[in-house]
């Protein structure tokens, strides 16, 4: 299958996750305006980093001018996720050269990551039923979809960021407070829905209270540390309770 | 260090993150425990920063506001948990907010 039509198939595939990017971008655009990042600094980020989970990590640290080995530290550990999502990926590309593939994997976010990854293991299987045995990927073919799904979402993660800042700067004075709850607020909830299993909604909770001491023994790195020890610690008793069982 | 030359760096870490993968890991497998530590470590992030951010300013806890700001969050989780909707949470839990501030 050629470029476009692959393409086109990836962009139609991605219209759910443009749908839950348009609220977060925005509500990214107008925490950033709140927090007094300037709008070349906001788009900068968006383009350049595209990681909303991860600008959000370094909106307040960066704002206040904390030392950036913290902001850096935080931003890495936040962005680490991205590895087993692009290792996952990576069998599905096989045999496009590696500079289609380096600009490619800008775009690898958790929402463009999941959409392709099921739709080529769909794919595999199809293949696999009807041959009666593996076939080759097309790895370019997989490559123009995962484009659609990643090249949509991340401009209208970045114009949402942009439209976000904007509409902050309309806003009348008073209100500064709701629009500093609206990033937080939004990650919460987007936590409630997507956490799964008892473990992780112990980690959340956890690190949700320890932050607080944490963060006021040591401000910089206070929080970082708790979450560590937490997300440690749930993953810890999880291993230990599947090798008990 | 400027804010801009720390989005750039940030920007090159993660772009280190997002492609090394798929220049070294051909063909390999990520260990399903190792990404489900690297899963809670950003779940275990994103809560502390929403606690850091709501509750605190600095190395100061936000006592006067802490409450209504913490009451806000509990109603955002309420309805993200009871609509499945992340965006109804965050509105709703606004508008609490703001209402609990011109009440008090």
């Amino acid at each position: 299958m050629s470029f476009s039509p692959r393409f086109r198939q990836g962009a139609k595939a991605a219209i759910p996750i443009l749908i839950a990017f348009v609220p977060s971008s925005l509500a990214w655009g107008i925490a950033a305006q709140a927090h007094g990042l300037k709008l070349d600094e906001v788009i900068l980020m968006s383009a350049w980093v595209y990681s909303g989970p991860g600008q959000f990590a370094v909106l307040v640290p960066l704002a206040e001018g904390k030392s950036s080995l913290q902001v850096l530290l935080a931003g890495f550990l936040m962005n680490l996720r991205f590895l087993p999502m692009s290792a996952a990926l990576a069998p599905y590309f096989h045999g496009v050269k590696r500079v289609p593939l380096l600009f490619a994997s800008h775009v690898i976010s958790a929402s463009s990551f999941i959409v392709p990854y099921l739709q080529f293991q769909k794919e595999r299987e199809g293949l696999s039923d009807d041959s009666g045995g593996p076939q080759r990927i097309d790895g370019y073919a997989n490559l123009a979809f995962f484009l659609g799904v990643g090249a949509t979402s991340f401009l209208i993660w970045v114009v949402g960021t942009g439209v976000g800042y904007g509409v902050a700067l309309g806003v009348p004075p008073g209100l500064e407070e709701a629009l500093k709850f609206i990033l937080p607020g939004y990650f919460a909830g987007l936590l409630v829905v997507d956490v799964k299993g008892r473990t992780m909604a112990l980690v959340c909770a956890g690190s949700l209270v320890a932050a607080i001491p944490g963060a006021l023994i040591s401000s910089g790195w206070g929080w970082l540390v708790t979450a560590i020890l937490v997300a440690i610690l749930g993953w810890a008793l999880e291993q230990w309770k599947c090798r008990a069982s | 260090m400027s804010r801009i030359v720390i989005i750039l760096i940030m920007g090159l870490m993660a772009f280190a993150v997002r492609a090394g993968p798929q220049v070294f890991f051909v063909g390999h497998k990520f260990p399903e425990a190792w990404d489900r530590l690297l899963r809670y470590l950003s779940y275990a992030f994103i809560c502390s920063i929403i606690s850091v951010t709501l509750f605190l300013t600095g190395a100061k806890f936000e006592s006067q506001l802490a409450p209504y700001r913490g009451a806000a969050l509990m109603v955002t989780i309420i309805i993200a948990y009871k609509t499945k909707s992340a965006v109804t949470g965050m509105i709703i839990g606004t508008i609490v907010l703001l209402l609990l501030g011109w009440l008090r």
